[in-house]
């Protein structure tokens, strides 16, 4: 039965071209627009999620009281041992070490004195360990602005702004200067290897990127981090995963009254990031419902186009004796055959686009006066799991239910005025 | 063209279900983009709105050594305002602070204003109604940071302009609430009478702030940056917004206009009979032509009208109750105001429409090329071709 | 009548002394606690919310202009300078080989995790020129007597409007100093305890500091070797010495 609707669909290209293509194409966009959708409205959650709360986040219960003031005397210590119980507890989910700290940068002269100074936000990621995935997640490669991401102890990154203003050059040395983990100076020489600019105000005013085995070494904390975040293996934010993650964790130390005792956040208990979250799920929900919901309009049309191209064909089958059901039925056999087909065409240019705006991206800073933006300025789509199906949805169910509408039409015809119609 | 219009609406009319599916798929892309766009250009005119409203005002008169963005040039980005007329002119004083909250120590921006101006829309008559010794006002976010509420004293530590220091209770006369961060994150506001008295700068301020009776001369050692200067950040912001929403209403019009494409290829090869019928009549092959494009362009027409019958009333529904959003954008710094009331010019719906009948006559027209094509008489047989 | 003459006496030398004193208690106050020059070693006892540090340091003084300051321990400070001429201040740092002039904001922070900040070191003038004394009662601290003595600004820019201390009768060491802000609030206290005698100057040898508005324990100073009058070589007042 299939290989003969089959053999019908390839042969007869009216029966097949206009409605795969129809089909084809509203699943494509359907796909893409669903990336676009997530990757534009998901960037502020992964944005957050790369630069500040992970998915989860272990700090010390005190930090966590503090945050706003960078507080590194409250860090998390013995941080190796938590991140390896981590890690065998939940070991599908990479866990890494951050810290995240405050002082000046001082610029010397040639004499060595102090030309200038600027206040600075730190951070310190995994960047030489070979397993480290941070530099990626943080894309600090398309960051960069000149130079390159440190690979040796002794180097670091700071934004662009803040090398444009204090004319720092690649190569250049620059101090930073601060306390550190216990209140002590920390006077750490840094050679400038590279100038980053991520499009987020905060780091861009004065950020200053180095690796943790520097900064614990900087900051005298050894074996400390302010923070652990902990990322799901599947990149995305998932609340469920992560709220039993934190339940799990957190059941451990429910009862220690150590202010320095570990404790463990979502993402969603973070930056107010909870109202964001409900809005993303909602707007995303909402907009891929009406889409589905335009597209079956459309599809059905289609449908109804198939059925009464048709029409004579059917009446010649009526006419020979087949019963209306048995052509009903290999109607809508043949439309299932035709929305997979398209569906699958679809899916698979959808997925194209999605992909090359995912690599490419659509930078809309050319289309800016000035470059002084606080936001991402290339809008980036992103394929998720779900895109590789969401398009056979209205692609199958569209084209079914426009045949089963249109193929209403069989039931009402009367097989005595079947010649005449035909005239035959 | 009359008669063609004429046939043309009769048919549509004819075809029912088909015909409203299709007005229906055009009026929702018609309101959604209108929705969508009115969306934005109600967030850009609130926003901007609540930042003249809240801190931009006219435009700022800025000391010469004041960078708002590095905080080492507050301790001496200020003038005598003597030198300055002012005319028009809010002045403001920042200065370094320290609060105690539950003996924690906190730094803050002690920001005076004169608590009769009117040029902002802070609530500074709370600073001459109280009776407190110093009452201050500050913003939701800071009392939530600080955990101070209504009523709530804390201990203030501040220097006078020698460095001597000094440290007295504030109290808070009142909690403001602004979509505005920048004028409430880690700032507390009292009367700059009072920060002129304990801090010993009388008619020192670090910028003023202009009202509409302002005009600006030049004035040495102060620049003044002007309510467009102040507002190009968030202009670039609402710039990448109608960007990155325009990929959106690109993919409902095709989708829309897939739907009227279909309609009429579908029609063009079901009336066949009807072309080579109106051929026969003698009606010429382009004649034909315009009566189809004419029928596949009434779709948007009927699409724009169905739209408007229940998108009028949406769009002045939401224009009142607004969306409500997040804070989360404000919490980041976007100028966003929670609840945003959509704002629809008829221009942006005249626009939209004309866009839309446009493109779908267009549409129409390809398929209906293939008419001219045709050989009448074997349409009249309605011979497929 | 004897015992009316002893009485009366008594009663006057007292006045007499109160009288006299006040300008001239801080005067000896002052004279006791500045030397032309000193050098001395002390250990910094800094109490944080997770550990208690010790940091010990060298230290030269010439009058209250000049100051230099190299760090002995532990081994993450030593070597560290500070330099302090008139109203500038450096810090040179061994491991960056680097020296920072501390200005503005910076002299706000903390030095070294302390209650004590940058600038808290900078005041270099001495208590008579800044204040007017009176006194105000004598009181008893650890079996000691002292004259308590208020202190009110004479000039416009003292970092504290207003002091009160407590001045040993005998050895004119204070022995407990209260700051307080323009308002009268009280911001820090000194406590200085373990008075010994180094010469013919009594000083005392260990000493609390203490934000009053911040929670915690404080600083202390411990001194555990001083000496005064010393010839100090000038090159140690220059910036030169930092990096030797």
């Amino acid at each position: 039965m299939i290989r003969f609707l089959l053999k019908g669909i390839l042969r007869d290209k009216s029966r097949s071209l206009l409605p795969i293509i129809v089909v084809s194409l509203g699943v494509a966009l359907t796909v893409f627009y669903s990336g676009f959708l997530e990757g534009v409205m998901g960037d502020i959650i992964r944005q957050n999620a790369r630069f500040e709360t992970g998915h989860v986040k272990v700090i010390t219960k005190a930090y966590g009281k503090n945050k706003d003031q960078l507080p590194i005397d409250l860090a998390l210590l013995d941080v190796n041992s938590l991140v390896q119980s981590l890690e065998n507890q939940f070991s599908d989910m990479d866990w890494v070490k951050r810290i995240r700290f405050g002082g000046l940068i001082d610029v010397p002269d040639e004499n060595g004195e102090t030309k200038g100074q600027r206040p600075a936000t730190g951070l310190a990621l995994e960047l030489f360990s070979e397993q480290s995935k941070e530099a990626e997640r943080l894309d600090i490669q398309n960051a960069l602005v000149s130079g390159s991401i440190p690979d040796e102890s002794g180097e670091a990154l700071v934004s662009y702004e803040f090398a444009d203003k204090m004319d720092v050059q690649i190569g250049d040395e620059i101090t930073y200067f601060g306390s550190t983990m216990y209140g002590s100076m920390a006077l750490t020489n840094f050679t400038v290897s590279g100038t980053i600019r991520f499009g987020i105000a905060a780091m861009d005013q004065g950020a200053l990127i180095v690796d943790i085995s520097d900064a614990q070494k900087m900051l005298d904390m050894q074996d400390g981090s302010t923070e652990i975040l902990g990322f799901l293996s599947s990149g995305v934010y998932d609340n469920e995963v992560a709220t039993n993650v934190m339940e799990n964790f957190n059941a451990k130390y429910a009862d220690s009254s150590d202010e320095f005792a570990s404790v463990m956040v979502r993402l969603r208990d973070q930056n107010n990031l909870a109202g964001m979250l409900d809005y993303v799920d909602l707007a995303s929900g909402l907009f891929i419902g009406i889409f589905v919901l335009a597209m079956s309009v459309v599809l059905w049309n289609t449908g109804l186009i198939a059925g009464l191209r048709r029409y004579k064909e059917f009446g010649i089958r009526l006419a020979l004796g087949e019963a209306k059901g048995e052509i009903y039925r290999s109607m809508i056999y043949e439309a299932v055959l035709i929305g997979v087909i398209g569906s699958v065409f679809g899916t698979a240019i959808g997925l194209g686009l999605t992909y090359y705006m995912q690599t490419v991206g659509l930078d809309i800073g050319q289309f800016l006066d000035n470059a002084g933006v606080m936001m991402p300025i290339t809008m980036r789509a992103k394929i998720t799991p779900s895109l590789f199906y969401i398009g056979f949805i209205p692609g199958l169910l569209a084209m079914v239910f426009g045949n089963m509408l249109a193929g209403f039409g069989i039931y009402k015809r009367e097989t005595a005025t079947l010649f005449k119609e035909l005239e035959v | 063209m009359k008669i063609a219009f004429q046939i043309a609406c009769k048919n549509l009319m004819g075809a029912g279900l088909r015909t409203w599916l299709n007005v229906g798929v055009l009026s929702f892309v018609f309101v959604i983009i209108i929705l969508f766009n009115g969306l934005i250009e109600g967030w850009s005119e609130q926003s901007i709105d609540q930042s003249i409203e809240w801190e931009y005002a006219n435009g700022h008169l800025l000391n010469e050594d004041y960078d708002p963005l590095d905080p080492f040039s507050i301790e001496d980005g200020h003038g005598n305002i003597n030198d300055v007329s002012t005319a028009g002119l809010t002045p403001v004083l920042i200065r370094q602070a320290t609060i105690y909250p539950q003996g924690r120590m906190k730094t803050i921006l002690l920001k005076g204003i004169r608590s009769d101006q009117n040029t902002i829309k802070l609530p500074t008559q709370a600073l001459d109604s109280s009776s407190a010794e110093i009452p201050a006002i500050i913003g939701v976010r800071t009392a939530e940071v600080a955990n101070l509420t209504e009523g709530d004293q804390v201990l203030l530590r501040w220097r006078d302009k020698n460095g001597t220091f000094d440290a007295a209770d504030i109290t808070i006369a009142e909690i403001f609430n602004t979509s505005v961060a920048s004028v409430d994150n880690g700032q507390i506001w009292i009367s700059i009478e009072k920060l002129w008295q304990m801090t010993d700068l009388k008619n020192e301020a670090t910028y003023l702030i202009a009202d509409d009776s302002y005009s600006h001369q030049n004035v040495d050692g102060w620049r003044f940056e002007n309510q467009d200067a102040l507002l190009s950040e968030f202009r670039e912001l609402i710039q990448i917004e109608k960007y990155s929403s325009s990929i959106l209403y690109l993919v409902l019009l095709i989708i829309a206009l897939i739907a009227i494409f279909d309609t009429q290829v579908l029609s063009i090869f079901r009336r066949q009979k009807e072309i080579g019928t109106y051929v026969a009549l003698g009606m010429t092959r382009v004649e034909v032509l315009r009566l189809f494009t004419v029928e596949g362009a009434l779709y948007s027409v009927f699409g724009v009208i169905a739209g408007l019958i229940y998108g009028i009333p949406l769009f002045i529904w939401v224009n009142e109750v607004g969306i409500s959003f997040p804070d989360y954008y404000q919490d980041m710094g976007i100028n966003m105001p929670s609840t945003i009331y959509p704002e629809f010019a008829v221009w942006l719906i005249a626009l939209t429409a004309v866009i839309l009948i446009l493109s779908a006559t267009l549409v129409s027209l390809i398929p209906a090329r293939k008419i001219v094509q045709m050989n009448p008489v074997n349409a009249l047989k309605g011979k497929i071709q | 009548m004897k015992y009316i003459i002893t009485v009366t006496a008594l009663a006057f030398l007292n006045t007499f002394a109160v009288a006299q004193s006040a300008e001239e208690i801080i005067q000896k106050v002052d004279e006791n606690m500045i030397s032309s020059t000193q050098i001395s070693t002390s250990e910094m006892v800094i109490y944080g919310r997770r550990n208690t540090r010790t940091v010990t340091s060298k230290n030269y003084a010439e009058g209250t202009e000049n100051s230099f300051t190299e760090y002995l321990s532990p081994a993450r400070e030593k070597g560290t300078k500070m330099l302090k001429l008139d109203d500038q201040l450096w810090i040179y740092n061994p491991s960056s080989d680097r020296t920072i002039q501390i200005s503005g904001h910076m002299l706000k922070q903390s030095v070294m995790g302390s209650d004590l900040s940058y600038e808290d070191m900078m005041e270099e003038r001495e208590l008579v020129e800044m204040y007017e004394p009176s006194i105000i009662g004598e009181e008893e601290i650890d079996g000691r007597q002292t004259w308590k003595l208020e202190l009110n600004a004479i000039v416009d820019d003292p970092t504290y409007e207003r002091q009160t201390i407590w001045v040993d009768q005998e050895r004119f060491v204070p022995l407990k100093q209260e700051m307080f802000a323009k308002s009268g609030r009280l911001l820090k206290r000194v406590t200085l305890r373990d008075v010994q005698l180094f010469g013919d100057r009594w000083y005392p040898t260990k000493m609390n500091y203490k934000d009053v508005l911040k929670d915690g324990k404080g600083t202390d100073f411990i001194i555990s070797d001083i000496e005064f009058d010393v010839d100090i070589p000038a090159y140690i007042f220059t910036k030169a010495s930092l990096r030797k």
